[in-house]
């Protein structure tokens, strides 16, 4: 899939995400290693895009799971359609009872109808869930497992289990192995500790904020049409917010937003009034708020 | 490079890095992966494989640079060591060997054309077995140098060089350029035993950062709160969060367990729809617990002082436990810190209650005004879900204890428990009025060292809120 980090670097550039060496060897160990990766970090650094950018990268199709607090087995995996099932039983009401109408007794019919059982119990009642959709995918999928900490640790455990082999058992179906190992990424934002048995599974990669030359990069990427000048007091800007001792760090997609919304306000430069209108794209919190723009100068500083 | 690797993790399991050994196949697979390529690449191999811990991220970092030596710099190093390099000197001794055939000695080999790595891998091996674990302190550098010296076979390499330069003089060269050679071969020599004696100041610098790593966490531990030097507080801190982790970690496991409650009705029928109307699936209510309301009460006099910052940092790690936490210091006037903690990180706002808080931190503890003052005026706000943590020596400077207002304050919480920093022997002697307020007390327990804090502080969060629910 790639030869090399660089290759990885490269491919990732092209398709307009900005990986560092870190992230791209992490990357490229997982595709030669065929292991998950568990991508941590704070929220907004693009770890879902990294998910989606690796996609894209492949060619192969991305299978996104959000977890949620009570996501079960049944909703990440299949379930059967009762309703669907129930109403082909109303309609094939007759068949069935002409199939069993010669049966001597009633062990018999219920041999009858079990020998049938195939034709209720097929994958065409069957709904995939996202786990059992890559696993059963014809062609190699990228899964997305996303903010793996909001769901509970009994379902991670059940991840755990799928990752390890890969293979779901489906008690009236058999078993289904994954014909391809699916690349998977799983992501997390640190809500809680993870189980010690889904990180040891897991490649880990810590994504935090980029440098500031890297933020640049993204920035001009991302917003082609910034002035270079604006983009460069912009990135200066933002990471002197962070350093500030903020309830809510100000993270990349945010400040993506920022330049956008400085692009279309016209704006050559950072004015120290511009700044303060504008600051609530950054800063989310009241008391971020006041805390930043007592700071203004320092921030604007260059 | 595998035994290498393997080494290093080793030191890491030692730093109290966890590391299984499916973990520590990863590494290794990985890095044949990705091959030695440049170092930061591997790195983040390695780091990515073993490391799952935000928090192990700066042991990983140390180790891996006494482990990982920088070689691009150590090859400049080396560079410096022999001077500038002598290219001609270099030339003029490779042809005259393949001309003459002469055999040498390994070692010889190694001094005259090896590079930096594999010098180090040299000296590496004869390390292997020179009892370097029984290195312990700077004075023993000398000698353990000497013995690794003395494993490589210095008179062979000395035969060696005379014969080299008995045959140069056959040859007709002049005194000059033989004193040049001459030169050059003792410059590599001597670098050479100069990366010897490194090799044995860093082998010490790692086992130095082992046995510190041990050391902050087991002697820290155990050591009585009031001895604690500056430098100490500091390392300290590191070991409150790790145990306020530990505690939250268990707890949040715990939580989770419960799976017990009455019928929940509005899903189950839900549910049961899909299974034309046959409740198959049944859901049971989560039962809500009350989170306790806990408000700790710190004495700030010199004396306890410590044991206090701890208190009040390891509570205030754990307020998620909590539904709501309220703090207040005093030395004999009391004063609310609740506010700082909101306003400030967790460290900051310790620091102030220590020293900022509107109390007069240099006049005589009297644990018997605080008390009086505090049923006085906070009184109102608390109620049955209140726990009360005391943190105090009791030592009453002979003031009038005023046991009453403890009494007071009993009633109208869920219970008060007192940490006394000072060892048990020495309750009720002098000064001391710990038997006057333990009656009103739920439970004392003797609090001198972080672990037992640490201990204490995990039985209330597991044992105590959970009776009587």
């Amino acid at each position: 899939m790639f030869e090399s980090v660089e290759e990885v670097q490269q491919r990732f550039g092209d398709a307009r995400y900005i990986a560092s060496r870190r992230i791209a060897t992490v990357v490229f160990l997982a595709a030669r290693m065929g292991r998950p990766v568990l991508v941590e970090g704070p929220a907004g650094v693009g770890k879902t895009e990294l998910a989606k950018t690796l996609s894209e990268v492949t060619g192969r199709r991305l299978i996104r799971l959000q977890c949620y607090e009570g996501l079960d087995e049944g909703k990440a995996l299949y379930e059967w359609k009762y309703a669907k099932q129930l109403l082909y039983t109303q309609l094939l009401r007759e068949r069935i009872g002409e199939l069993i109408a010669d049966a001597p007794s009633l062990p018999d019919a219920v041999a009858k109808i079990a020998g049938q059982e195939d034709a209720f119990f097929s994958f065409r009642f069957l709904s995939p869930r996202p786990l059992l959709s890559a696993i059963l995918a014809e062609e190699p999928v990228v899964l997305l497992v996303d903010e793996i900490d909001k769901a509970e640790p009994e379902f991670e455990a059940f991840l755990l289990e799928v990752l390890s082999d890969f293979q779901v058992s489906v008690p009236e179906l058999g078993t289904v192995r994954a014909k391809h190992i699916p690349l998977v990424v799983l992501t997390s934002n640190n809500a809680r500790e993870l189980s010690d048995g889904l990180k040891r599974r897991c490649l880990h990669l810590f994504i935090d904020f980029p440098v500031p030359a890297d933020e640049l990069a993204i920035i001009r990427l991302k917003v082609p049409e910034i002035p270079e000048k604006l983009a460069a007091a912009v990135v200066s800007a933002v990471q002197k917010i962070r350093a500030l001792d903020l309830r809510k760090l100000p993270s990349v997609s945010e400040s993506l937003d920022w330049a956008r919304s400085l692009v279309i306000l016209n704006a050559r430069e950072l004015s120290p009034e511009l700044v303060e209108s504008t600051l609530t794209m950054l800063v989310k919190h009241e008391k971020d708020l006041e805390r930043v723009k007592g700071a203004l100068d320092k921030v604007l500083a260059e | 490079m595998d035994e290498r690797i393997l080494e290093f993790i080793g030191d890491l399991r030692r730093a109290e890095v966890r590391i299984s050994p499916s973990e520590a196949l990863d590494a290794l697979a990985a890095a044949s992966e990705v091959g030695l390529v440049d170092r930061e690449t591997f790195k983040t191999t390695l780091a990515a494989t073993l490391i799952k811990e935000f928090r192990d991220q700066p042991t990983f970092d140390r180790l891996f640079d006494l482990y990982f030596l920088d070689l691009e710099a150590l090859g400049q190093g080396l560079q410096k060591a022999l001077g500038p390099a002598d290219p001609r000197v270099q030339d003029m001794l490779d042809r005259m060997l393949a001309e003459e055939g002469m055999e040498l000695d390994e070692l010889t080999e190694l001094l005259m054309r090896g590079g930096g790595s594999e010098m180090e891998m040299a000296i590496r091996a004869s390390g292997q077995n020179a009892g370097l674990e029984r290195l312990m302190y700077f004075l023993q550098v000398g000698f353990f140098s000497r013995r690794l010296s003395d494993r490589f076979d210095w008179s062979a390499v000395e035969a060696d060089l005379e014969r080299l330069l008995k045959l140069l003089e056959a040859r007709g060269l002049d005194p000059g350029q033989l004193a040049r050679v001459r030169n050059y071969l003792e410059l590599r020599l001597e670098a050479f035993k100069r990366m010897i004696r490194q090799h044995v100041e860093r082998e010490l610098e790692r086992r130095a950062y082992r046995q510190g790593e041990k050391l902050t966490r087991e002697v820290l531990s155990e050591k009585p709160l009031f001895a604690l030097t500056a430098d100490e507080i500091a390392q300290m801190k590191a070991v409150v969060a790790r145990l306020a982790r530990k505690i939250k970690d268990a707890l949040a496991l715990r939580q989770r367990q419960e799976q017990r409650g009455r019928i929940d009705t509005r899903r189950t029928t839900r549910k049961s729809l899909q299974y034309g109307g046959v409740p198959m699936e049944i859901f049971l209510k989560r039962r809500h617990r009350e989170k306790p309301k806990l408000v700790t009460v710190c004495d700030v006099s010199d004396s306890v002082r410590n044991a206090s910052r701890f208190m009040l940092q390891l509570v205030w790690s754990l307020q998620e436990c909590f539904s709501r936490v309220r703090s207040y210091v005093f030395v004999s006037e009391i004063a609310e810190v609740t506010q700082a903690f909101s306003t400030y990180p967790v460290e900051r706002a310790i620091e102030w209650a220590l020293k900022g808080a509107p109390v007069d931190y240099h006049c005589r503890s009297d644990f018997g005004y605080a008390f009086s003052r505090f049923s006085k005026t906070e009184l109102d706000s608390l109620d049955r879900k209140t726990t009360i943590l005391v943190l105090g020596d009791a030592r009453n400077n002979y003031n009038d204890p005023q046991a009453w207002a403890l009494r007071l304050i009993r009633e109208r919480v869920k219970g008060i428990i007192w940490l006394n920093p000072e060892g048990q022997w020495g309750w009720g002697i002098g000064d001391s009025v710990m038997p006057l307020y333990a009656p009103a007390c739920d439970f004392v327990r003797e609090c001198r060292t972080i672990a037992q804090l640490g201990e204490v502080v995990d039985n209330l969060v597991h044992h105590w809120w959970r009776r009587g629910r």
